[in-house]
């Protein structure tokens, strides 16, 4: 069949329907072009929406503070730009990130767990911050500690936004029942006040720990001397399996064997966390953050107890640094309207607001303002001068789950501890390798 | 032979308004082969390119970003293999997955075939019950179990509490073993079901008048299996054994759901473990060699199946 016979036929009824079709799309299109010119034209400026995925509370005041307070003056002092902040479960936040940069479509800010910042920066994805000519005062006023966490291999890769780190919460009825003055000062008199404090006829154990995962068992490896990695994050031999390391996990591993450790060390569906077996007097001691504080103060009757630094070793009081970073996100749309907006996370207005609802401030000059508005924060500013950071790795999440793995091995009893520490460190340097 | 060739030779009939013998039969000669080219697309995309691309990945530092460069690494992704404790765990849990749940979801599909091909009443709905799990989704199954195995409130843990006399929690998923028995539980009762359909097939096509003529001879029931059934039903042995431990060697869902590989990873298998790596610390290269050299070791273990009940055949 001819082209013209095809014009001609029934069949050319269908296509002479389409040709027009195209026709009018193609016009369409035209006048749709040239509307929006004519309309550019005479339009006001055009208004940018900047999308902020975070992890945010909605249970408490968290996200509303950021979504009422610190965004609408956001807006006001940045006309033309608008932020959408959306909360995404902590578990889903890395993966989703992620598939999107890969997808070419990611946020434009991301509020990312410290622990991610190496991995986000060895893909690619995050914009090196430390070349914007603001950042260099940020640097100047923020914490170490918090200000390393976004330092990777030589650069800065994301807006220091809040931290945290761990402290020492003791029971007072507790401590007054078993004849003992005050919270331990070293690591020595806090594990022998473990042992006085358990009485295993109340279910009440002397000390609670949360975990095998670096979080949770740093703040007694670094304070006895020991270590995960190198200085450069590239090794772990020869720090986890260090005689230092394998003094302080034995050490935690006899007390768990005498008992006086409760059943969240080793984790599982019944094991109770610090932060509810502490107020009901399952746990004398534990370590946590400032977030546990307004946990109990909304329980009735609150609880009697008290904070105190995390007792010294030989290699003095040492905790984890925790919190988050503020990362612009590369292949966002709007890179420069989102480096404003992280930039005006870190103003003294933003943090302070932060600060008041859990979320510490990362800057040096806040401190006391933040410990005269929420006065128990004063151990943790205090904590945070000795605090560490974890391993600035892309491998440091395989890592943690490698050691937190090897540690159960240990406390199962089903490897020594010198051949588990030896196991986690190899696995440790191929994560680290691999990175 | 004759019948087929005068076949052949006989003319087509070609249907009106076809204008040559050629173009119709280049037609009837196209016709299968454009059948079979949508599924054969969506195979080739959906099957072989990810399995070679698989392999192209796992000589890369591949990273899932465009524009990233990813440079090429070698045979490393593999060496890194044989010195990662992990996936030794792994790789012993898979085989002692396979090793427990294959044989004795043939044992049982086989008992079970031999039970129900008898003319026992209400035979359908035993064949219907013992077939459900297999059209079950792997995903509610495996709620279902953990369900089961719940540490509070699962009906286990209530049903270990009414023999011991006294309130038990077992925490079943949170402990190695326990954990272990619970995944190869699981898999049994959800995969014995196809063994036992196949069997069926497979015994229904053993000629009754063997099995009749050997049993009038004498011959006694476990002799007559011996002897008779399983040398005719051997093929399907050995399609299902084949089947089966691919299938082993695949294992996930069940995993992934029920423990996580947990506790310890020490219920990890070697593909929850290429998971694990791929979307939890983003190594997609090393998570490309895990499952390449799987693939080769499945393809291999097959190769040797068939070979080893090929010879015996013979013999």
């Amino acid at each position: 069949m001819s082209i013209r016979q095809l014009v001609r036929g029934r069949a050319g009824v269908a296509a002479r329907l389409s040709v027009a079709c195209i026709a009018l799309t193609a016009s369409g299109t035209v006048i749709a072009y040239s509307g929006t010119g004519l309309a550019a034209a005479s339009a006001k400026p055009k208004t940018v929406t900047l999308q902020f995925w975070n992890t945010y509370n909605t249970a408490d005041k968290e996200a509303s503070t950021m979504a009422k307070v610190i965004i609408p003056k956001f807006e006001k002092l940045n006309p033309g730009i608008r932020v959408d902040s959306v909360q995404i479960p902590y578990g889903d936040l890395l993966q989703k990130f992620i598939t999107s940069s890969a997808a070419g479509n990611p946020p434009d800010v991301l509020r990312s767990d410290i622990a991610w910042v190496a991995q986000l920066a060895q893909s690619g994805v995050a914009v090196n911050v430390g070349k914007l000519k603001a950042f260099a005062a940020i640097k100047k006023d923020t914490l170490p500690g918090p200000l390393a966490t976004t330092k990777v291999d030589g650069n800065y890769w994301a807006f220091p936004d809040d931290t945290n780190t761990q402290a020492l919460y003791w029971n007072k009825a507790d401590f007054a029942a078993a004849g003992i003055a005050g919270p331990p000062t070293t690591i020595n008199q806090m594990f022998a006040d473990a042992a006085t404090l358990t009485v295993s006829s109340k279910q009440q154990y002397g000390l609670g720990v949360d975990g095998t995962d670096i979080w949770n068992m740093a703040p007694y490896i670094w304070s006895m001397g020991g270590s995960f990695t190198n200085a450069n994050y590239t090794q772990a031999s020869g720090y986890m399996d260090s005689n230092a390391t394998e003094t302080a996990v034995t050490a935690l591993v006899n007390l768990l064997n005498a008992g006086d450790i409760g059943s969240d060390f080793q984790g599982g569906a019944s094991a109770v966390s610090g932060e509810a077996g502490f107020p009901k007097g399952e746990y004398a001691m534990y370590i946590d953050g400032p977030w546990a504080v307004p946990t109990y103060s909304a329980l009735s009757p609150v609880p009697s107890y008290g904070i105190a630094p995390f007792p010294s070793g030989a290699g003095g009081s040492v905790s984890t640094v925790g919190g988050e970073d503020t990362v612009v996100a590369k292949d966002g749309h709007h890179i420069a309207d989102a480096e404003k907006f992280a930039e005006f996370l870190d103003s003294p207005f933003a943090q302070l607001a932060m600060a008041a609802q859990g979320d510490m401030s990362t800057e040096i000059n806040d401190a006391a303002k933040e410990v005269a508005a929420t006065p128990y924060y004063s151990v943790f500013t205090h904590q945070l001068l000795t605090a560490r950071i974890r391993a600035n790795s892309a491998g440091y999440s395989e890592m943690d789950s490698d050691w937190s793995n090897e540690l159960g091995q240990i406390l199962a009893g089903k490897v020594t501890v010198d051949a588990g520490l030896a196991t986690a460190a190899q696995e440790g340097d191929q994560a680290l390798a691999g990175s | 032979m004759t019948a087929t060739t005068s076949l052949e030779q006989r003319p087509a009939e070609i249907p009106p308004g076809v204008v040559s013998r050629r173009r119709y039969r280049l037609t009837r000669l196209a016709t299968p082969f454009l059948l079979l080219l949508p599924a054969g697309l969506l195979y080739v995309v959906f099957i072989v390119y990810p399995i070679f691309r698989q392999f192209d990945i796992s000589f890369f530092n591949w990273h899932i970003f465009p524009g990233v460069a990813n440079p090429f690494v070698g045979w490393s992704n593999y060496t890194r293999i044989f010195h990662d404790p992990e996936i030794r765990t792994a790789g012993f849990n898979t085989l002692l997955f396979l090793v427990f749940t294959v044989p004795l979801q043939m044992a049982l599909g086989l008992f079970a075939a031999a039970l129900l091909t008898d003319r026992l009443p209400g035979r359908g709905l035993w064949r219907a019950l013992v077939f459900i799990p297999v059209i079950t989704s792997w995903v509610v199954v495996s709620y279902v179990f953990a369900y089961i195995f719940a540490d509070q409130g699962g009906v286990a843990n209530a049903l270990v509490s009414i023999f011991a006399g006294h309130t038990v929690h077992i925490d079943w998923l949170a402990q190695t073993w326990t954990g272990n028995a619970v995944i190869w539980l699981v898999s049994i009762w959800k995969g014995v079901g196809w063994s036992f359909i196949m069997f069926l097939a497979a015994l229904d096509g053993v000629p009754r008048t063997l099995v009749e003529s050997s049993r009038v001879d004498g011959a006694k029931e476990w002799r007559v299996w011996r002897h008779v059934v399983i040398p005719n039903i051997r093929p399907t042995i050995m399609f299902v054994l084949v089947l089966l431990v691919i299938g082993a060697s695949q294992v996930f869902t069940q995993i992934f759901i029920l423990t996580s590989g947990g506790p310890y990873e020490s219920t990890q298998v070697v593909l929850t473990y290429a998971y694990q790596q791929a979307f939890s610390y983003f190594n997609f290269s090393y998570a490309a060699a895990i499952a390449s050299l799987m693939a080769v070791i499945v393809f291999l273990l097959s190769v040797l199946q068939i070979r080893l009940l090929r010879q015996k055949d013979i013999s």
